[in-house]
Protein backbone atom coordinates (compact mmCIF):
# COMPACT_ATOMS: atom_id res chain seq x y z
CA UNK A 1 0.00 0.00 0.00
CA UNK A 2 1.71 3.38 -1.09
CA UNK A 3 1.16 6.53 0.60
CA UNK A 4 -1.96 9.04 -1.25
CA UNK A 5 -1.93 12.37 -0.85
CA UNK A 6 -6.03 12.94 -2.07
CA UNK A 7 -6.98 10.59 1.07
CA UNK A 8 -4.76 12.79 3.36
CA UNK A 9 -6.59 15.52 2.18
CA UNK A 10 -9.72 13.81 2.59
CA UNK A 11 -9.09 13.16 5.70
CA UNK A 12 -7.28 16.01 7.48
CA UNK A 13 -10.37 17.86 8.08
CA UNK A 14 -11.74 15.07 10.43
CA UNK A 15 -8.28 14.53 12.01
CA UNK A 16 -8.54 18.44 12.32
CA UNK A 17 -12.02 18.07 14.34
CA UNK A 18 -9.80 15.51 16.68
CA UNK A 19 -7.42 18.31 17.76
CA UNK A 20 -9.75 20.54 18.48
CA UNK A 21 -11.16 18.10 21.04
CA UNK A 22 -7.73 16.92 22.02
CA UNK A 23 -7.01 20.57 22.85
CA UNK A 24 -10.40 21.48 24.73
CA UNK A 25 -10.00 17.85 27.08
CA UNK A 26 -6.14 19.45 27.68
CA UNK A 27 -7.25 22.82 28.41
CA UNK A 28 -10.25 21.19 30.74
CA UNK A 29 -8.36 18.61 32.64
CA UNK A 30 -5.07 20.79 33.51
CA UNK A 31 -7.43 23.31 35.01
CA UNK A 32 -9.03 20.76 37.54
CA UNK A 33 -5.53 18.92 37.65
CA UNK A 34 -3.55 22.61 38.28
CA UNK A 35 -6.03 23.83 40.78
CA UNK A 36 -6.63 20.88 42.34
CA UNK A 37 -3.30 19.57 42.84
CA UNK A 38 -3.10 23.03 45.10
CA UNK A 39 -6.16 22.62 46.89
CA UNK A 40 -4.82 19.17 47.92
CA UNK A 41 -1.42 20.74 48.88
CA UNK A 42 -3.01 23.27 50.68
CA UNK A 43 -4.81 20.72 52.91
CA UNK A 44 -2.14 18.57 53.17
CA UNK A 45 -0.15 21.52 55.14
CA UNK A 46 -2.75 22.70 56.95
CA UNK A 47 -4.96 19.64 58.21
CA UNK A 48 -3.96 17.54 61.08
CA UNK A 49 -3.76 13.95 60.72
CA UNK A 50 -7.26 12.93 59.32
CA UNK A 51 -6.55 15.24 56.55
CA UNK A 52 -3.08 14.13 55.48
CA UNK A 53 -3.94 10.46 55.82
CA UNK A 54 -7.13 11.04 53.49
CA UNK A 55 -4.54 13.08 51.12
CA UNK A 56 -1.78 10.40 51.21
CA UNK A 57 -4.34 7.85 50.12
CA UNK A 58 -5.70 10.11 47.24
CA UNK A 59 -1.62 10.16 45.82
CA UNK A 60 -1.43 6.52 46.42
CA UNK A 61 -4.95 5.40 45.22
CA UNK A 62 -3.99 7.28 41.99
CA UNK A 63 -0.83 7.00 41.07
CA UNK A 64 -0.90 3.07 41.77
CA UNK A 65 -3.24 2.64 39.45
CA UNK A 66 -3.22 3.69 35.59
CA UNK A 67 -5.30 5.54 34.02
CA UNK A 68 -7.28 3.52 31.08
CA UNK A 69 -8.34 1.39 34.51
CA UNK A 70 -9.55 4.23 36.06
CA UNK A 71 -11.14 5.35 33.28
CA UNK A 72 -12.92 2.24 32.56
CA UNK A 73 -13.64 2.49 36.09
CA UNK A 74 -15.96 5.25 36.02
CA UNK A 75 -17.29 4.69 32.78
CA UNK A 76 -18.88 1.34 33.62
CA UNK A 77 -19.63 1.76 37.36
CA UNK A 78 -20.98 5.05 37.57
CA UNK A 79 -24.30 4.09 35.63
CA UNK A 80 -25.15 1.06 37.82
CA UNK A 81 -25.10 3.67 40.77
CA UNK A 82 -27.37 5.53 38.44
CA UNK A 83 -25.35 8.43 37.57
CA UNK A 84 -25.12 8.81 33.81
CA UNK A 85 -22.71 11.10 32.50
CA UNK A 86 -21.04 10.93 28.42
CA UNK A 87 -17.85 10.34 28.10
CA UNK A 88 -15.97 13.45 27.51
CA UNK A 89 -16.94 14.85 31.58
CA UNK A 90 -15.53 11.20 32.37
CA UNK A 91 -12.65 11.88 30.46
CA UNK A 92 -11.87 15.12 31.63
CA UNK A 93 -12.49 14.60 35.39
CA UNK A 94 -10.20 10.99 35.73
CA UNK A 95 -7.29 12.69 34.00
CA UNK A 96 -7.94 15.81 36.04
CA UNK A 97 -8.14 13.74 38.99
CA UNK A 98 -5.09 11.79 38.49
CA UNK A 99 -2.94 14.78 37.17
CA UNK A 100 -4.06 16.37 40.46
CA UNK A 101 -2.55 13.83 42.22
CA UNK A 102 0.50 14.13 40.61
CA UNK A 103 0.87 18.11 40.77
CA UNK A 104 0.15 18.22 44.39
CA UNK A 105 3.26 16.52 44.71
CA UNK A 106 4.88 19.34 42.66
CA UNK A 107 3.17 22.25 44.91
CA UNK A 108 3.98 20.58 48.34
CA UNK A 109 7.59 20.70 47.24
CA UNK A 110 7.72 24.29 46.28
CA UNK A 111 6.26 25.00 49.40
CA UNK A 112 8.70 23.44 51.26
CA UNK A 113 11.33 25.52 49.81
CA UNK A 114 9.69 28.59 50.92
CA UNK A 115 12.06 29.45 53.83
CA UNK A 116 10.08 29.35 57.09
CA UNK A 117 11.44 33.03 58.15
CA UNK A 118 8.67 33.84 55.21
CA UNK A 119 5.74 32.64 57.67
CA UNK A 120 7.11 34.10 60.67
CA UNK A 121 7.21 37.30 59.00
CA UNK A 122 4.18 36.86 57.69
CA UNK A 123 2.73 36.68 61.34
CA UNK A 124 5.17 39.31 62.59
CA UNK A 125 2.80 41.53 60.54
CA UNK A 126 -0.48 40.40 61.59
CA UNK A 127 -1.63 38.90 58.64
CA UNK A 128 -4.32 36.66 58.74
CA UNK A 129 -3.80 32.98 57.49
CA UNK A 130 -5.99 33.65 54.87
CA UNK A 131 -3.75 36.72 53.39
CA UNK A 132 -0.99 35.00 54.21
CA UNK A 133 -1.83 31.86 52.02
CA UNK A 134 -3.69 34.17 49.39
CA UNK A 135 -1.41 37.09 48.79
CA UNK A 136 2.53 35.57 49.95
CA UNK A 137 2.42 31.45 49.45
CA UNK A 138 0.08 30.44 46.46
CA UNK A 139 2.08 32.94 44.67
CA UNK A 140 5.36 32.05 45.48
CA UNK A 141 4.52 28.14 45.44
CA UNK A 142 2.81 28.63 41.93
CA UNK A 143 6.01 30.30 40.33
CA UNK A 144 8.33 27.83 42.00
CA UNK A 145 6.55 25.27 40.51
CA UNK A 146 5.80 26.29 37.16
CA UNK A 147 8.36 24.19 35.24
CA UNK A 148 7.66 21.61 36.62
CA UNK A 149 3.88 21.60 36.55
CA UNK A 150 4.37 22.68 32.95
CA UNK A 151 5.55 19.01 32.30
CA UNK A 152 2.81 17.30 33.75
CA UNK A 153 0.58 19.50 31.44
CA UNK A 154 2.44 18.34 28.78
CA UNK A 155 2.45 14.39 30.15
CA UNK A 156 -1.64 14.94 30.72
CA UNK A 157 -1.18 16.02 26.73
CA UNK A 158 0.58 12.93 25.85
CA UNK A 159 -2.17 11.09 28.17
CA UNK A 160 -5.52 12.03 26.46
CA UNK A 161 -4.68 9.50 23.19
CA UNK A 162 -6.04 7.12 25.95
CA UNK A 163 -9.33 8.77 25.88
CA UNK A 164 -10.33 7.11 22.63
CA UNK A 165 -10.95 3.89 24.54
CA UNK A 166 -14.13 5.78 25.60
CA UNK A 167 -15.02 7.04 22.35
CA UNK A 168 -14.08 10.36 22.71
CA UNK A 169 -13.42 12.02 19.66
CA UNK A 170 -9.52 13.13 20.41
CA UNK A 171 -6.93 13.34 17.72
CA UNK A 172 -6.48 9.26 18.37
CA UNK A 173 -10.09 8.16 17.91
CA UNK A 174 -10.57 9.94 15.20
CA UNK A 175 -7.61 8.35 13.42
CA UNK A 176 -8.77 5.20 14.27
CA UNK A 177 -12.56 5.91 12.71
CA UNK A 178 -10.98 7.13 9.77
CA UNK A 179 -8.74 3.57 9.29
CA UNK A 180 -11.68 1.46 10.29
CA UNK A 181 -13.87 3.26 7.89
CA UNK A 182 -11.62 2.83 4.75
CA UNK A 183 -9.68 0.03 6.02
CA UNK A 184 -6.60 2.03 4.97
CA UNK A 185 -4.44 2.59 7.93
CA UNK A 186 -0.93 4.06 6.79
CA UNK A 187 -2.42 7.54 6.12
CA UNK A 188 -4.74 8.28 9.50
CA UNK A 189 -1.81 6.80 12.03
CA UNK A 190 1.26 8.70 10.64
CA UNK A 191 -0.97 11.86 9.96
CA UNK A 192 -2.42 11.45 14.05
CA UNK A 193 1.77 10.96 14.83
CA UNK A 194 3.05 13.82 13.22
CA UNK A 195 0.01 15.88 14.34
CA UNK A 196 0.90 14.76 18.02
CA UNK A 197 4.20 15.46 17.33
CA UNK A 198 3.54 19.87 16.14
CA UNK A 199 1.41 19.85 19.29
CA UNK A 200 3.96 18.86 21.51
CA UNK A 201 6.21 22.15 19.95
CA UNK A 202 4.51 24.76 22.04
CA UNK A 203 5.20 22.66 25.16
CA UNK A 204 8.58 22.13 24.58
CA UNK A 205 9.85 25.89 23.48
CA UNK A 206 7.64 27.09 26.80
CA UNK A 207 9.90 24.24 28.82
CA UNK A 208 13.30 25.73 27.00
CA UNK A 209 11.97 29.18 27.98
CA UNK A 210 11.84 28.31 31.82
CA UNK A 211 15.21 26.27 31.25
CA UNK A 212 16.82 29.79 30.52
CA UNK A 213 15.11 31.46 32.71
CA UNK A 214 16.64 29.70 35.84
CA UNK A 215 19.82 28.81 34.49
CA UNK B 1 -18.50 -11.96 43.37
CA UNK B 2 -18.18 -15.69 43.30
CA UNK B 3 -18.69 -15.43 39.98
CA UNK B 4 -15.64 -13.62 38.69
CA UNK B 5 -13.79 -16.11 40.84
CA UNK B 6 -13.99 -18.70 38.80
CA UNK B 7 -12.55 -17.44 36.47
CA UNK B 8 -9.26 -17.37 38.07
CA UNK B 9 -6.98 -19.25 35.92
CA UNK B 10 -7.73 -16.95 32.94
CA UNK B 11 -7.14 -14.14 35.04
CA UNK B 12 -3.93 -15.58 36.58
CA UNK B 13 -2.82 -16.21 32.99
CA UNK B 14 -3.38 -12.29 32.17
CA UNK B 15 -1.80 -11.16 35.14
CA UNK B 16 1.60 -13.58 34.39
CA UNK B 17 1.00 -11.94 30.70
CA UNK B 18 1.05 -8.33 32.05
CA UNK B 19 4.32 -9.50 34.20
CA UNK B 20 5.84 -10.61 32.11
CA UNK B 21 5.60 -7.58 29.14
CA UNK B 22 6.79 -5.29 32.56
CA UNK B 23 9.76 -6.95 33.40
CA UNK B 24 10.81 -6.90 29.46
CA UNK B 25 9.65 -3.61 29.43
CA UNK B 26 12.18 -2.37 32.16
CA UNK B 27 14.85 -4.98 31.67
CA UNK B 28 15.17 -3.61 27.75
CA UNK B 29 14.79 0.28 28.50
CA UNK B 30 17.62 0.27 30.66
CA UNK B 31 20.39 -0.75 28.46
CA UNK B 32 17.95 1.59 26.06
CA UNK B 33 18.11 4.14 28.37
CA UNK B 34 21.85 4.08 28.81
CA UNK B 35 23.57 4.19 25.59
CA UNK B 36 20.72 7.17 24.31
CA UNK B 37 22.34 8.56 27.19
CA UNK B 38 25.78 8.15 26.59
CA UNK B 39 25.29 9.48 22.76
CA UNK B 40 22.90 12.59 23.98
CA UNK B 41 26.07 13.89 26.15
CA UNK B 42 28.96 13.24 22.99
CA UNK B 43 31.41 15.57 22.45
CA UNK B 44 30.51 15.68 18.71
CA UNK B 45 27.82 17.98 18.17
CA UNK B 46 25.84 15.86 15.59
CA UNK B 47 25.43 13.12 17.82
CA UNK B 48 24.19 15.29 20.11
CA UNK B 49 21.75 16.71 18.31
CA UNK B 50 20.61 13.54 16.55
CA UNK B 51 19.94 11.81 19.81
CA UNK B 52 18.06 14.53 21.42
CA UNK B 53 15.93 14.59 17.95
CA UNK B 54 15.31 11.14 18.43
CA UNK B 55 14.44 11.32 22.41
CA UNK B 56 11.76 14.18 21.66
CA UNK B 57 10.39 12.08 18.63
CA UNK B 58 10.00 8.69 20.68
CA UNK B 59 8.40 10.88 23.50
CA UNK B 60 6.23 13.05 21.25
CA UNK B 61 3.80 11.17 20.00
CA UNK B 62 1.76 9.08 23.32
CA UNK B 63 2.76 5.52 24.07
CA UNK B 64 -0.93 4.77 22.42
CA UNK B 65 0.29 6.61 19.37
CA UNK B 66 3.36 4.92 18.43
CA UNK B 67 1.63 1.60 19.57
CA UNK B 68 -0.92 1.44 16.86
CA UNK B 69 1.29 3.13 14.43
CA UNK B 70 3.90 0.05 14.52
CA UNK B 71 1.03 -2.54 14.79
CA UNK B 72 -1.31 -1.18 12.09
CA UNK B 73 0.74 0.71 10.26
CA UNK B 74 4.34 -0.27 9.93
CA UNK B 75 3.52 -3.60 8.38
CA UNK B 76 1.92 -1.53 5.27
CA UNK B 77 5.07 0.00 4.71
CA UNK B 78 7.11 -1.57 1.89
CA UNK B 79 9.72 -4.54 3.23
CA UNK B 80 8.75 -3.72 6.96
CA UNK B 81 8.01 -7.03 9.29
CA UNK B 82 4.20 -7.71 10.27
CA UNK B 83 4.75 -7.79 14.45
CA UNK B 84 2.82 -9.83 16.56
CA UNK B 85 1.08 -7.69 19.07
CA UNK B 86 3.51 -9.02 22.13
CA UNK B 87 6.45 -8.32 20.08
CA UNK B 88 4.74 -4.48 18.97
CA UNK B 89 4.01 -3.89 22.53
CA UNK B 90 7.48 -5.14 24.05
CA UNK B 91 9.40 -2.70 21.23
CA UNK B 92 7.22 0.60 21.40
CA UNK B 93 7.45 0.71 25.23
CA UNK B 94 10.89 -0.23 25.54
CA UNK B 95 11.64 2.50 23.04
CA UNK B 96 9.14 5.00 25.01
CA UNK B 97 11.07 4.02 28.37
CA UNK B 98 14.32 4.15 26.91
CA UNK B 99 13.71 7.69 26.12
CA UNK B 100 12.38 8.52 29.22
CA UNK B 101 15.09 6.70 31.04
CA UNK B 102 18.27 8.47 28.70
CA UNK B 103 16.94 12.21 30.21
CA UNK B 104 16.98 10.53 33.47
CA UNK B 105 20.71 8.79 32.97
CA UNK B 106 21.85 12.64 31.26
CA UNK B 107 20.39 14.87 34.64
CA UNK B 108 22.20 12.10 37.00
CA UNK B 109 25.13 12.51 34.99
CA UNK B 110 25.40 16.33 34.61
CA UNK B 111 24.60 16.95 38.34
CA UNK B 112 27.31 15.68 39.10
CA UNK B 113 30.00 19.15 40.26
CA UNK B 114 32.13 19.47 37.20
CA UNK B 115 34.82 20.46 39.89
CA UNK B 116 34.84 17.07 40.25
CA UNK B 117 35.92 15.72 36.45
CA UNK B 118 38.34 18.46 36.94
CA UNK B 119 39.80 17.30 39.89
CA UNK B 120 40.73 14.09 38.67
CA UNK B 121 42.08 15.57 35.39
CA UNK B 122 44.28 17.81 37.91
CA UNK B 123 45.17 14.17 39.87
CA UNK B 124 46.04 12.53 36.32
CA UNK B 125 43.22 9.97 36.86
CA UNK B 126 42.42 8.47 33.51
CA UNK B 127 38.93 9.74 31.97
CA UNK B 128 37.25 6.36 32.21
CA UNK B 129 38.74 5.78 35.86
CA UNK B 130 37.10 9.03 37.12
CA UNK B 131 33.94 8.48 35.43
CA UNK B 132 33.63 4.95 36.46
CA UNK B 133 34.73 5.57 40.66
CA UNK B 134 33.89 9.29 41.07
CA UNK B 135 31.33 10.95 38.77
CA UNK B 136 29.09 6.98 37.96
CA UNK B 137 28.40 6.43 42.22
CA UNK B 138 27.60 10.12 42.65
CA UNK B 139 25.55 9.69 39.76
CA UNK B 140 24.04 6.30 40.63
CA UNK B 141 22.53 7.99 43.68
CA UNK B 142 20.39 10.27 41.50
CA UNK B 143 19.76 7.67 38.52
CA UNK B 144 18.51 4.70 40.59
CA UNK B 145 15.70 6.94 42.40
CA UNK B 146 14.72 8.32 39.39
CA UNK B 147 14.43 5.27 36.87
CA UNK B 148 12.51 3.51 40.22
CA UNK B 149 10.05 5.98 39.71
CA UNK B 150 9.77 5.16 35.88
CA UNK B 151 9.64 1.96 36.41
CA UNK B 152 6.46 2.48 38.39
CA UNK B 153 5.15 4.47 35.35
CA UNK B 154 6.64 1.62 32.97
CA UNK B 155 4.14 -0.77 34.42
CA UNK B 156 1.16 1.47 34.42
CA UNK B 157 1.69 1.89 30.85
CA UNK B 158 1.32 -2.04 30.12
CA UNK B 159 -2.15 -1.03 30.62
CA UNK B 160 -2.73 0.39 27.16
CA UNK B 161 -1.40 -3.34 25.23
CA UNK B 162 -4.74 -5.09 25.44
CA UNK B 163 -5.26 -2.00 22.72
CA UNK B 164 -3.80 -4.07 19.61
CA UNK B 165 -4.66 -7.71 21.48
CA UNK B 166 -2.10 -8.66 23.95
CA UNK B 167 -3.94 -10.59 26.45
CA UNK B 168 -2.66 -9.08 29.59
CA UNK B 169 -4.62 -8.62 32.69
CA UNK B 170 -7.17 -5.47 31.73
CA UNK B 171 -8.17 -7.60 28.15
CA UNK B 172 -8.63 -10.85 30.18
CA UNK B 173 -10.41 -8.59 33.08
CA UNK B 174 -12.68 -7.09 29.95
CA UNK B 175 -13.65 -10.57 28.91
CA UNK B 176 -14.60 -11.46 32.78
CA UNK B 177 -16.59 -8.23 32.89
CA UNK B 178 -18.60 -9.47 29.65
CA UNK B 179 -18.96 -13.02 30.87
CA UNK B 180 -20.55 -11.88 34.22
CA UNK B 181 -21.81 -8.21 34.12
CA UNK B 182 -20.05 -7.94 38.15
CA UNK B 183 -18.08 -4.32 36.98
CA UNK B 184 -17.49 -3.57 40.51
CA UNK B 185 -15.59 -6.55 41.46
CA UNK B 186 -13.82 -7.06 38.35
CA UNK B 187 -12.63 -3.47 38.07
CA UNK B 188 -11.48 -3.20 42.03
CA UNK B 189 -9.51 -6.41 41.54
CA UNK B 190 -7.83 -4.58 38.56
CA UNK B 191 -7.09 -1.42 40.20
CA UNK B 192 -5.81 -4.01 43.15
CA UNK B 193 -3.81 -5.98 41.09
CA UNK B 194 -2.02 -2.85 39.82
CA UNK B 195 -1.63 -0.84 42.64
CA UNK B 196 -0.02 -4.26 44.26
CA UNK B 197 2.12 -4.56 41.32
CA UNK B 198 3.41 -0.87 41.17
CA UNK B 199 4.17 -0.88 45.28
CA UNK B 200 6.28 -4.07 44.66
CA UNK B 201 8.30 -2.19 42.04
CA UNK B 202 8.64 0.81 44.79
CA UNK B 203 9.83 -1.62 47.24
CA UNK B 204 12.15 -3.53 45.26
CA UNK B 205 13.95 -0.33 43.63
CA UNK B 206 13.95 1.22 47.46
CA UNK B 207 15.62 -1.83 48.07
CA UNK B 208 18.12 -1.14 45.32
CA UNK B 209 18.98 2.14 46.40
CA UNK B 210 20.53 0.83 49.52
CA UNK B 211 22.88 -0.91 47.88
CA UNK B 212 24.49 2.09 46.24
CA UNK B 213 27.99 2.73 46.70
CA UNK B 214 26.96 6.37 48.13
CA UNK B 215 24.38 5.40 50.73
CA UNK B 216 27.07 2.54 51.19
CA UNK B 217 29.45 4.83 52.19
CA UNK B 218 27.15 7.05 54.23
CA UNK B 219 26.13 4.27 56.35
CA UNK B 220 30.04 3.22 56.91
CA UNK B 221 30.30 6.71 58.35
CA UNK B 222 27.63 6.93 60.13
CA UNK B 223 28.19 3.82 61.82
CA UNK B 224 31.78 4.64 62.94
CA UNK B 225 31.35 8.21 63.62
CA UNK B 226 31.72 7.75 67.39
CA UNK B 227 35.00 6.12 66.38
CA UNK B 228 38.04 8.57 66.28
CA UNK B 229 38.36 11.04 63.05
CA UNK B 230 40.90 8.78 61.37
CA UNK B 231 38.45 6.17 61.34
CA UNK B 232 35.78 7.91 59.86
CA UNK B 233 38.11 9.17 56.43
CA UNK B 234 38.66 5.35 56.20
CA UNK B 235 35.38 4.33 56.51
CA UNK B 236 34.75 7.07 53.90
CA UNK B 237 36.84 6.12 51.57
CA UNK B 238 36.35 2.58 50.82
Amino acid sequence: MTWDWSFVLKILPRLMEGVWYTILVTLASSTLALSGGLALAILESVSTTFGRAFVCFWLELFRGVPTLVLLYFTFYVLPEVGIILPAIPIGIGVLGIVYAAYCSEVYRGSLITIPSELRDACVALHLSPNVTWRRVLIPLMIKRAAPALLNYVLSLFRETAVLFALGVPVLMGQANEVGYESFRYLEPYTLAGVIYLCMNLPFLYLLSRFKDKHA
Amino acid sequence: MKAVFEYWPVLAQGLWVTIWVAVCIILGALPGAVVLAALRLSETRAIRVASMLLIELIRAPSAVVLLFWAFYALPLLPGMPRLSPLVAAILVLTLDGAAYGAEIVRAGIEAVHRGQTDACHALGVSKIQSFRKVVLPQALSQIVPGFGSLARSMIKWTAIVSFIGVQDVLYVANYVRGQTFDTLTVFCFLGAIYWILTALCGLTFRALEQLLPLNRALRAARASAHAPEIEVLTGAAQ
